[in-house]
């Protein structure tokens, strides 16, 4: 069988690491080859290198059996290697057409000649079956709709080898069915496809090989068909790991938080993005409200912080009601919160550690006297959240958080959240994008501070995630609660056609 | 109505002189900022731009027996061409250093005035650089005697009048309808979409950068020409009101130059009102009229900017590895 | 060999230290500076260069028996220190202040509106003008502050508006109310209403020196404080740093934005009061921005935006203006080549991140030269 891409050995140094360490991956004509790892073993490396981003230190690349050097994407392109991004590449207020061709422009006495590029990415679009409107503008565009723009891009520039990193994070279900098949079709139309994912279910879906990566090492190329769940999940991560989470069952108390008919209005598209939504979270039980990126849970979890302004209805905390509450307020009556964008609201990234981890309490009298710093007590209480939650850094309190790794990020910020000792803890996806590692120590700790007597409020696009920790569940979808489920009596399967909005129930 | 009309064509060539360098200017703010970069230089290019146009027209008149049409010509040529290379300056921060692109723009707006008065007063003795003779164009012919349009239009006109004319057609023809107008735009916009499909952001970049240089620069000379019969190491604030005028235009050509006619009326009256019949019966100051622009610009910048047309990515140095 | 290995180590440490290349990086920014202006006095005059360069770096002390160029030194130094000071504040609140200038006029007009008018205060009198001068600078300063806040307008473009504003406002309010007709400007302050000189006059005789001095280091000493050591400083800090997290805090950021704004402006007011409560100087009405406020821009820089780092770039600044004013009387070049100077240098600031590479590698170079000297026997 003929490889249509061979990378050979490749060794790419960044200061202080070695992202890829003499990886090779060989692609054949014709399959879909998934490139698996987590978070930071090199994928995304290794296909910076073959995109022509990254100059590799060592090892050769060979396109059909000729060794080559890609020095940018042009050069690529010209070897019909074509990527769709995770984050998509696209300009949001030019057209679909104007995407497309930008770079690879068709032009006439210097004139640039849309009306032919259009014809052809219609052709494409048809024969694909992507359903795109070539004078779309991308910001009136649904994401699926933007992905397969990303897809057509390549086809247009006649891509034979097309990379897709990471394509399903943002898609729900039907859209991920919907690219699958796409993808199936590119293949038997002679496409070679390199897919690189962390979701193993995607892979047993789809692909026919498998390279697995891990901390910038090659470990194997396996047939997909031949080999198990637990063989790849066990190669991706090093050891063997326990697919559930250890715990005992809820022992639910008093209501902690209760949500009222809540509505959010988006003050900007002036969208309703949250609907009339109620909920409980008792003492000493984690809830979990899944659904797929988008459907409102973010807004909501504003809403009850207090980022967000409610349109209607209340909330609760211990039978007071905090609606009108300020942010501090709300935090101060009670509530600890590990925000969904780490570095967007959870921390000052330019602060030292020990300045991090004061930032919901820098002004209480433990840290400060008539506004002057009480310093010694900054730095005990840093040492002392570094040490009970093994935050790892450089130079301690002093180290400054953008340096550190995200998982030691995150870290810092559950433990600043829980050290506060509030009765409801809520948090957004606190496992996204961090290594297996951090994925457990943080599992563990949700499921401890609910052992505790805490309430535990969880948002999570991960159905693993959501199918181990809960002990009751909740789905969103386009703003409002669509169903609740035991997760022992329920499956992924069923929570995906709820989040989707296939079905939807009434709540309990 | 004689009065009116006479009052018109008195008033219309102060009007057009005004329009005119500001919105040359602007135009190259655009074509910078369009690209990503933010440029605040503008007031500075104009300076270092109209300086040495000035000089190389000073130097034909002594030295030949040229036209004064060429001489203008040959003048806006070298004030394009340093701007141009002024702008160098500050794309080689902006872009290849990655430095902050306010305090890049900053340097360069102080040392202009500063290097032209030095240079002046070195060896001409003088911060008033004299420009001599008169560069408006009597007549067009034929054009010139039609009717009204033609006295407004094609008597008395600057040169210059022409050339941003045709500026304003090319720019907009560029940026809407070329490869590197669609580049250009997608710099500003997503860099890393540019990047991903093989545009080098930084070439771009330079380029806009240079050829709001090359704007600027030539708008110093036009400045120069049609107000002040000398240089004296200043453009007024001209530059930071072509900046002003590219907001308040909200980064489009079109309603640039009608941000510019907004502007160049309220500095017209500014400076003329005292014979206007009608608006000398107000008892305004003119700096009233003075700030009036700087005053809309803000109250526009204050209602547009949750929605404003600002290039997405401007002002940001690329970073290939941020995605 | 153990002293040597000793003094490596020393070297090491202090290399290492962020600050040190920082340092070096502003120090270069100055170096950059001189010798451009060096370069351009050897181009127009190579006979006198030297000789102006001479009289750029050691004007202050060209006739120390008096003291008076040591003491001008540092006149000329107050303003720049306040404006570096005003621009630095809202630098490290995440703000960049291009608007000192307008903010110095409209507290300059302020004060001299006092100082002219309000004779009846006594020994108050140039207190309250200073105060009032701080006022009108935090009101000016604020606007953006405001705009920022409440209507998203980037601060650099609102206040670029609002110096021609302040300008043109201020040119109207002195034609309107302290015009002196015959010389086409400004009245002078009552002489109450002047800073005084209190003994520095006996130090530096026949300078211009003044308190101003004094009011610079007691707000040098204040912004300090105020970034450092309390919460009120992280609040604004953060805010500056990253106005998402700070909101999750449950701080408020359009306070913080306008309070740093305010202060920030409030400065640059002081700057404006310190530069016009003397005798011999007259504001004008002829439409020029002031130039103080952007060369506060450069001082904030070089001073890497710290209060006391501001300070001692500001006494350099005046150290360099007196440098210009030597540099006429004892050569034939034009002071404008401080301006020259004063420009590459913030230009060369700007390219900081890359100088400051540029030292980290040079140092990491030595260093390990120096290593391997020193423990490459004992260790390899």
């Amino acid at each position: 069988m003929a490889f249509v891409i061979e990378m050979l050995n490749i060794t790419k140094e960044f200061p202080g690491i070695k992202a890829n360490d003499d990886v090779t991956l060989q692609l054949k004509q014709g399959e879909i080859h998934a490139l698996l790892g987590e978070n930071g073993a090199g994928k995304s490396t290794l296909m910076s290198v073959l995109f022509g981003l990254y100059q590799p230190e060592q090892g050769i690349i060979k396109v059909r059996d000729k060794e080559v050097v890609i020095k940018n994407p042009n050069d690529a392109n010209d070897l019909g290697i074509g990527m769709v991004h995770q984050h998509f590449k696209l300009v949001h207020n030019f057209t679909v057409t104007e995407n497309i061709v930008l770079g690879y422009e068709d032009t006439k006495k210097g004139f640039l000649q849309l009306d032919n590029a259009r014809k052809r990415i219609k052709e494409l679009s048809e024969q694909y079956k992507l359903r795109v409107d070539p004078d779309a503008l991308i910001e009136n565009i649904s994401v699926g709709q933007q992905q397969r723009v990303e897809i057509l891009k390549m086809l247009y520039r006649d891509s034979e080898i097309l990379i897709f990193d990471e394509p399903t994070a943002v898609l729900t279900p039907q859209e991920i069915q919907e690219l699958m098949k796409i993808m199936k079709r590119l293949v038997s139309e002679g496409k070679s496809i390199i897919l690189i994912t962390h979701k193993l279910n995607e892979i047993k879906a789809i692909a026919d090989r498998c390279t697995i990566l891990r901390k910038g090492k090659y470990i194997d190329t396996v047939e997909v068909k031949s080999t198990s769940n637990e063989v790849l999940a066990e190669k991706m991560v090093g050891r063997k790991i326990s697919f559930g989470v250890e715990k005992t069952p809820a022992k639910p108390k008093e209501t902690i938080l209760k949500v009222e008919e809540v509505s959010i209005t988006d003050y900007i598209t002036q969208k309703i993005v949250v609907k009339n939504v109620c909920f409980e979270v008792k003492r000493g039980e984690i809830l979990t409200i899944a659904g797929i990126e988008g459907n409102g849970q973010t807004e909501l979890i504003h809403g009850i912080t207090g980022l967000k302004p409610l349109t209607k209805g209340k909330v609760i905390l211990k039978e007071q009601d905090i609606t009108a509450l300020s942010i501090r307020q709300k935090s101060l009556s009670g509530i600890s919160h590990i925000p969904e964008d780490r570095q967007k609201h959870g921390l000052v990234l330019e602060y030292s550690l020990e300045n991090n981890l004061i930032l919901q309490n820098y002004f209480t009298t433990q840290f400060q006297n008539r506004g002057f710093f009480k310093f010694d007590n900054i730095r005990d209480h840093a040492e002392k959240l570094i040490e009970r939650f093994d935050i790892r850094s450089g130079k301690g309190p002093l180290s400054q958080v953008r340096s550190m790794s995200g998982g030691n990020q995150q870290k810092a910020i559950v433990g600043r959240e829980i050290d506060r000792n509030n009765d409801l803890l809520i948090a957004v996806q606190p496992t996204r994008g961090l290594d297996v590692g951090a994925i457990e120590f943080i599992h563990k700790q949700l499921i401890q501070e609910r052992d505790q007597g805490k309430a535990v409020l969880l948002i999570s696009l991960e159905l693993d995630e959501v199918m181990n920790l809960s002990d009751r569940i909740l789905v969103m979808y386009e703003g409002e609660i669509v169903g609740e489920f035991d997760p022992q009596k329920t499956t992924e399967n069923e929570l995906g056609l709820y989040m989707s909005g296939s079905k939807r129930g009434k709540q309990q | 109505m004689r009065e009116l009309i006479d009052l018109i064509y008195f008033l219309f060539p102060l009007f057009i002189a005004t329009t005119v360098p500001l919105s040359i200017v602007a135009l190259g703010g655009l074509f910078s900022e369009r690209s990503g970069v933010v440029n605040i230089a503008l007031e500075g290019i104009m300076i270092m731009g109209g300086f040495i146009g000035i000089i190389a027209m000073r130097a034909l008149i002594e030295n030949t027996e040229l036209n004064l049409q060429i001489i203008a010509f040959i003048g806006l040529f070298t004030g394009a061409t340093f701007g141009m290379l002024y702008a160098l300056a500050h794309a080689f921060a902006s872009i290849t250093m990655k430095s902050n692109q306010i305090i890049s723009a900053t340097a360069l707006n102080m040392f202009a005035p500063a290097m032209s008065v030095f240079i002046a007063r070195t060896f001409w003795n003088t911060s008033n650089l004299n420009l001599m003779g008169n560069y408006t164009i009597s007549k067009v012919p034929i054009l010139g005697d039609i009717p009204i349009v033609g006295q407004l239009f094609f008597t008395n006109a600057y040169l210059s009048t022409y050339i941003g004319i045709i500026i304003f057609i090319v720019a907009t023809a560029v940026l809407y309808k070329t490869r590197l107008g669609l580049r250009i735009r997608s710099c500003g916009e997503n860099p890393h979409a540019a990047d991903s499909l093989g545009v080098n952001i930084y070439r771009v970049r330079y380029i806009g950068v240079l050829i709001s240089g090359a704007l600027a620069g030539m708008g110093g000379v036009i400045f120069v020409l049609s107000f002040a019969t000398r240089f004296s190491g200043s453009v007024a604030g001209f530059g930071f009101l072509a900046l002003a005028v590219l907001i308040f235009g909200q980064w489009h050509p079109k309603k640039i130059i009608f941000a510019a006619l907004f502007f160049a009326t309220m500095r017209v009256i500014a400076d003329t009102y005292s014979v206007i019949p009608g608006l000398n019966m107000i008892v305004m100051p003119r700096e009233i009229y003075r700030m009036l622009p700087y005053i809309a610009t803000l109250v526009v910048l204050s209602f547009a900017s949750k929605r404003s047309r600002a290039p997405r990515a401007v002002g940001e140095p690329y970073d290939p590895s941020k995605r | 060999m153990k002293l040597k290995t000793l003094g490596s180590q020393i070297v090491k440490k202090v290399a290492e230290r962020p600050s040190t290349i920082s340092v070096s990086a502003s120090v270069l920014a100055i170096i950059a500076g001189l010798f451009v202006g060096f370069i351009v006095m050897l181009i127009i005059n190579p006979g006198q260069a030297f000789a102006g360069l001479r009289s750029i770096l050691f004007g202050p002390f060209s006739d120390m028996e008096g003291g008076r160029s040591l003491g001008n030194t540092i006149y000329y130094a107050v303003p720049i220190i306040l404006t570096g000071l005003s621009v630095a504040f809202a630098f490290r609140t995440g703000l960049f202040n291009i608007g000192a200038t307008g903010q110095l006029t409209i507290g300059a007009f302020v004060a001299v509106y006092i100082g002219v008018n309000w004779a009846f205060l006594g020994p108050l009198h140039w207190i309250v003008a200073v105060l009032g001068g701080m006022l009108a600078g935090a009101f000016w300063g604020s606007i953006p502050g405001i705009l920022k806040a409440y209507r998203n307008v980037h601060e650099v473009v609102s206040s670029i508006m609002l110096n021609y504003i302040a300008m043109y406002t201020v040119t109207m309010l002195i034609k309107q109310t302290i015009f002196n007709a015959t010389s086409a400007r400004a009245l002078a302050p009552e002489t109450t209403a002047r800073l005084p000189q209190w003994f520095l006059g006996d130090v530096f005789p026949r300078s211009s020196i003044n308190i101003g001095i004094f009011i610079a280091m007691i707000l040098v000493v204040i912004t300090h404080i105020i970034l450092n050591k309390t919460t009120f400083g992280y609040e604004l800090k953060s805010v500056g740093f990253n106005r998402d997290a700070s909101q999750y805090a449950g701080m408020s950021e359009k306070r913080n934005i306008i309070l740093a704004m305010a202060i920030s402006g409030g400065i640059a007011g002081v700057a404006g009061a310190v530069m016009f409560l003397v005798t011999g100087r007259f504001m004008s009405i002829e439409n020029h921005l002031m130039a103080e406020g952007f060369t506060g821009i450069a001082i904030s820089l070089l001073g890497l935006s710290s209060p006391i780092g501001v300070f001692l770039a500001g006494l350099f600044y005046g150290a360099l203006e007196i440098g210009g004013f030597y540099l006429q009387r004892t050569t034939n070049f034009v002071p404008q080549i401080i301006e020259i100077i004063i420009a590459v240098i913030i230009y060369f600031s700007a390219l900081s991140l890359f100088l400051q590479k540029f030292v980290a590698n040079f140092l990491s170079k030595r260093l390990k030269k120096e290593v391997q000297i020193s423990e490459g026997s004992d260790v390899l």
